[in-house]
């Protein structure tokens, strides 16, 4: 199988991404696709490897490494490389349900622990899949199948995030009939609201929900459930709920002057944006001149990211094309190597530097890096209106606990300076899920206010109420939600069904 | 997390019977003494490459373990470095099928010899190289073609009965008395009775090889036809020859994906005494499973011979030592709590180990009680070693006595001595050669010494002979005659008075010459059957074959003067064979798979064949020479020129390379590139 000298032959190519200063005119995908005879050279690269690592999604040293959902990687390149894409399709579609999310937002776990990776680059394996599902709804080929038979069982899901639709899905190609309900205006989650337009465009969400509706799955948009409906009711209208309202508590930064007017949190701007930019019809012009963001226009402003992770990148790639003037990024961990560490070997995560595509803009426009590392916020520094002029920062260094072995970020003193700022965004990571539903539900939750199950199970301590995706296991992957909707899905076919053959 | 793998092997179902009390862990024998027990897999040079065979042997080396060559021969400059400050050379030096590199130098490097009979992956078969990784430096080391692929034999050629095995037993001890002599048996049903033999037979060790070790180029075939689990071979070989009074002659080694403290300590306790590592030391080596072992594309730089990929090699020796001092340490643990304070008070003490309480309905299913079935009758204790009697045979009563062939030894003067020989005097010359080797390990001048042997050669006569040495025989001789001949002369003729025509009758047994690597043998007289097989670069002469002649050559020349046997030159990748054909009979008996049959023509061929032929009239005074050079132009067009055609096509690709002006080694690698071109991808 596969071409056994692929990998020494050709050299890895990326998706064409559109140039910096080009792209930030709108808020459309940036990434083009390669031919499909390139693609099918870099599926030959896949060196169809005897213990496929990237397929693996073990933990090693605490973080995943390969595909959480244990995709048969190995098996849809070579399929590709045949130019087989329907078959690849089908294989793809056994053990992932939404190709085309992961496709454009995922780490790519499975190309961290790739083989070809050890010496040179990795397969470019998201490319591939991206390639795959494309193709395959280009040819009419992705379908969300409809039962033949009803069970005549009744399912709720809270929340319509990955883990939530994935969960769906499987349980309606079960025969079961699922209800998700959404508090926002549109299904999709973090999918929809917290990553942007750039990266996911909305119009992919919209065709996969469409496929949804048409099996049979009924989506209830703008019901707050905890609020607008109580946890009892659902639990007496359906046979079971599965609860993935996600980890979308953020982190505050809880320094003084937090009331500054022009603080915000990134999910909050984000969420915004995006909406806007769908409620007027992808209409970029329009939502590039609009002045009725709660944060007023971004033109000519002044802004400052906290948190140097990927929302935060999305921040500064949002705020760039709304014509801020400035971005800066703080993050408070040293500046990551370029290459791995020899204490961080494959096929570990590899905790390497990675400049995101807002990064990049930002280098583009303004010639540096917009990320401050080891730096964080001591104060907002406000006008006498109250409204934010500035922030106070210091530097931080790291220093070993005696006690406990951890390393901790510790402030330099001396280090301290005033940054200018119009606005300030806070992407410094999530806390837990937002306690209202859970105690709606009288669900137990963790330590980490994540909602508790016992280990590598789903149901809550609430018999006939499940869990999953960020609501469970805390802020993580989109890779990671569906693979715990699946297998939650699995939990409850089982608990309703007696045994389950999802 | 190795120990707790749900994976189906015999040694999880089991758990230890700790006594109420162990002993302190200071008292147990260090992580040093232990690791001289374990030895890393029979893996060739070829199938992996240079830089992780190295790696393997330095370590084992260094931690005065063994690690083994496998049946791919072994370099000149690594053989050299035996014994000094950087040891790059195997102990364990492996004889298989294919003979491949099996020279006196090779042999008398040996720490251990071991005869693979089989392997655990892959039992019946012989090893496969494929062509693709056998780049000139391979070819060279193993003296066969570039280029060709190189397909063990199933059998040994020179193995069909247990009495064979000792025989071959016999011949190594010979060309090496100061190395053990090991034999590799597959973990089956009946290996007991077949190690109660290869005890009889005067092996040292016996190595039990359990079915899952892998090769990662093994063919699904064979997959499917793998051994046993080490556990049920060990304990029914260790069980059979304490039963039989024989378990004091041989040390049990056994293998087969060892890879814990846990794994080595219940191969312990049911009898071995040493124990093998392959798979493990490789991923420490950098090994990531890729199992594309057999299609030279490792990314790891480990199995495969190509420069680039083998520039990504990141092993190192210090890898394998601390994986080995590792298995060690966690060995020690569980020898501290069984209350043992060396391997030796270990080995056998069935009774500590039982069937694990925890096992789920199906696996306490499997009945365990013959395999932790304590018997008795004999210790472990190996008091009663196998006697070969070596100070008996001539060779060391007569010629390594006798000052003149111990001054020609040591300074390189000649030597000439007459014997009387039976055919019982077995390996005739081997002690004597083996010593010439020690000293001088590129050999002496040819015939420095002499010997003239008067009567029948018994079995293996001339077995593994260097150069410089020169057997004579005025007689006949038995079996396996010049077996492994390396660089060594063999000269028979009938007596002047005989009674017979010489090249009407079989002068000499069968496998005669098998895995000759170099040297020359005028035979004035007929051959038996497997005349030749996996010779690779002696020159032979014989006045006709039986059937199998020239089989699986790979390089040489053979020039028969008579009739030849049916499936002549199957298997054969190299060399050339001269085939004086009067009748025409044989195009039926060729097989012409690999081979072409083509007139000697060319003024190479026939100024070599007469060369030849000359000196074979000159040392045996052959009637059939004389009469053919007499009438040279009259015999050449009856003559039938046999070369592989691969071979052909290399020689022909070399010289063209060279008539561009490249070097020879050069013109070999550029030749063995394009001829593997249209094999890759």
């Amino acid at each position: 199988m596969g071409k056994a000298t692929g990998f020494m032959e050709f050299k890895r190519e990326d998706n064409p991404s559109f140039a910096p200063l080009e792209r930030i005119k709108n808020f459309d995908e940036f990434h083009g696709e390669l031919s499909e005879a390139k693609r099918r050279t870099q599926a030959s690269r896949c060196m169809e490897c005897g213990v496929p690592f990237c397929q693996a999604g073990t933990m090693i040293a605490g973080m995943a490494s390969g595909c959480p959902l244990h995709n048969l990687v190995p098996e849809t390149n070579d399929l590709v490389y045949k130019g087989n894409y329907e078959q690849a399709y089908v294989r793809l579609s056994k053990s992932h349900n939404f190709p085309e999310f992961t496709s454009r937002v995922c780490p790519a776990l499975c190309e961290a622990a790739c083989t070809c990776g050890l010496e040179g680059s990795p397969v470019s394996t998201k490319d591939n899949e991206r390639f795959i599902i494309e193709y395959a709804y280009a040819h009419g080929l992705v379908k969300e199948p409809v039962p033949a038979v009803r069970t005549g069982k009744t399912v709720a899901v809270v929340g319509s995030g990955p883990s939530g639709l994935a969960a769906a899905s499987q349980l309606n190609k079960r025969g079961h009939k699922v209800t998700v309900y959404e508090r926002s205006d549109r299904p999709g989650g973090l999918l929809r609201y917290g990553i942007p337009n750039m990266k996911l465009d909305k119009r992919v969400i919209d065709r996969r929900i469409e496929l949804m509706e048409e099996a049979g799955i009924e989506f209830k948009c703008n019901v707050n459930v905890g609020v607008d409906v109580t946890g009892d009711e659902l639990i007496k209208q359906y046979d079971r709920v599965i609860l993935t309202c996600g980890a979308s508590n953020p982190r505050d930064i809880k320094v003084e002057g937090r009331d500054a007017k022009g603080v915000y949190f990134a999910v909050d701007f984000l969420k915004e944006v995006s909406k806007k930019l769908m409620d007027n019809d992808y209409d970029v012009e329009y939502l590039k001149s609009a002045t009725d963001f709660s944060f007023g226009s971004l033109h000519g402003k002044k802004v400052i990211v906290i948190g140097g992770g990927d929302t935060g990148n999305d921040c500064t790639g949002t705020s760039i094309r709304l014509g801020a003037s400035s971005v800066i990024q703080l993050e408070m961990m040293p500046k990551p190597p370029v290459e791995r560490l020899a204490s961080n070997p494959w096929p570990e995560w590899p905790k390497v530097l990675k400049t995101d595509y807002g990064q990049e803009e930002a280098i583009a426009l303004w010639g540096s890096d917009p990320r401050m590392y080891q730096t964080t916020v001591t104060e907002f520094v406000k006008n006498k209106d109250g409204k934010l002029k500035g922030v106070k920062t210091v530097e931080l260094k790291p220093e070993k606990d005696p006690a406990t072995g951890r390393m901790n970020m510790k402030p330099v003193p001396g280090t301290e300076k005033e940054l200018k700022a119009d606005l300030v965004l806070i992407a410094a990571g999530f806390l837990g899920s937002q306690d209202y539903v859970s105690k709606s539900f009288g669900v137990d939750l963790d330590g980490r206010t994540n909602v508790a199950t016992k280990a590598g199970l789903y149901e809550t301590s609430k018999k006939g109420i499940f869990t999953a995706g960020d609501m469970h296991r805390g802020q993580s992957l989109v890779v990671w939600a569906i693979a715990e909707g699946r297998a939650v899905a699995k939990a409850v076919d089982e608990s309703m069904m007696g045994y389950t053959n999802l | 997390m190795v120990d707790k793998e749900e994976t189906g092997y015999l040694r999880s179902l089991m758990d230890f019977n700790f006594p109420a009390e162990g002993i302190d862990i200071s008292e147990v024998e260090s992580e040093e003494e232990i690791v001289k027990r374990f030895k890393t897999g029979a893996m060739s040079y070829g199938s992996i490459s240079e830089e992780a065979h190295e790696a393997l042997a330095i370590a084992m080396n260094h931690l005065h373990g063994k690690s083994n060559s496998g049946e791919g021969g072994e370099s000149d400059e690594r053989i050299a470095s035996a014994g000094t400050k950087n040891d790059r050379s195997s102990a364990i030096k492996q004889v298989a099928s294919g003979r491949f590199g099996v020279t006196s130098k090779y042999l008398v490097s040996a720490r251990e010899i071991q005869i693979k009979m089989a392997q655990g992956a892959k039992p019946g078969e012989g090893g496969h190289l494929p062509a693709k990784k056998v780049y000139p430096w391979i070819a060279k080391t193993r003296h066969s073609t570039p280029g060709v692929s190189l397909i063990s034999p199933p059998p040994h050629h020179d193995i069909y009965s247990i009495e064979d095995l000792a025989q071959l037993i016999y011949d190594l001890k010979s060309a090496n008395k100061n190395a053990r002599i090991s034999v590799k048996l597959v973990s089956e049903a009946g290996v007991g009775t077949v190690a109660a033999g290869v005890a009889k037979a005067g092996a040292g060790v016996i190595l039990i090889s359990g079915y899952d070790g892998g090769t990662g180029a093994a063919p699904v075939s064979s997959i499917h036809n793998a051994g046993l689990p080490w556990e049920l071979g060990l304990a029914e070989a260790h069980q059979t020859l304490r039963l039989n009074g024989l378990r004091g002659r041989v040390i049990i080694e056994t293998d087969g994906k060892l890879m814990s403290g846990r794994d080595v300590a219940i191969a312990a306790l049911l009898g071995a005494e040493e124990f093998g590592f392959a798979t493990a030391p490789l991923v420490t080596l950098g090994c990531v499973m890729m199992r594309v072992c057999n299609l030279d594309t490792c990314p790891m730089g480990i199995a495969t011979q190509n420069p680039e990929l083998r520039k990504r090699f990141i092993g190192k020796p210090e890898y394998v030592e601390n994986f080995m001092l590792f298995i060690a340490r966690e060995l020690r643990e569980y020898m501290a709590r069984l209350g043992f304070r060396t391997l030796d008070e270990m080995v056998g003490h069935v009774e500590l180990l039982k069937k694990k309480d925890d096992l789920t309905e199906a696996e306490s299913r499997i009945d365990l009680s013959r395999i932790l079935a304590t018997s008795v009758a004999d210790d472990n204790e190996i008091d009663t070693p196998f006697d070969f009697e070596l100070e008996k045979t001539i060779d060391e009563s007569i010629l390594l006595k006798d000052k003149k062939i111990l001054a020609a030894i040591k300074s390189g003067s000649k030597a000439e001595k007459t014997v009387e020989i039976i055919n019982t005097d077995r390996a005739f010359g081997t002690l004597l050669g083996a010593e010439i080797t020690r000293k001088n390990p590129e050999g002496l001048p040819d015939d420095t010494i002499t010997v003239n042997c008067i009567g029948a050669g018994g079995q293996s006569f001339g077995a593994f002979i260097p150069k410089g040495l020169t057997l004579k025989i005025t007689g006949d001789s038995n079996d396996y005659f010049g077996k492994g001949l390396s660089g060594g002369k063999l000269i028979v003729s009938a007596p002047a008075n005989a009674a017979y025509e010489a090249e009407e009758n079989i002068i000499i047994g069968n496998v005669a010459l098998y895995g000759a690597t170099s040297g020359e043998a005028y035979i004035a007289g007929m051959a038996g059957e497997r005349f030749c097989v996996r010779n690779s670069g002696a020159i032979a002469v014989v006045e006709g074959v039986g059937e199998h002649g020239c089989e699986y050559m790979t390089g040489g020349r053979a020039v028969i003067l008579g009739p030849t046997g049916k499936n002549f030159a199957a298997g054969m990748s190299g060399g050339i064979a001269y085939v004086l054909d009067e009748d025409n009979h044989l195009y039926r008996n060729l097989n012409k798979d690999l081979v072409l049959m083509e007139k000697v023509e060319s003024k190479a061929d026939c100024q070599e064949l007469k060369e030849i032929l000359t000196k074979h009239l000159e040392y045996t005074d052959s009637v059939k020479a004389k009469k053919v050079l007499d009438n040279y132009e009259e015999y050449l067009p009856k003559f039938k020129k046999i070369i592989p055609a691969d071979y052909k096509q290399l020689l022909h690709l070399i010289s063209q390379y060279e008539e561009q002006g490249m070097s020879r080694e050069k013109a070999q690698i550029e030749a063995f590139y394009a001829s593997t071109a249209s094999n890759i991808g």
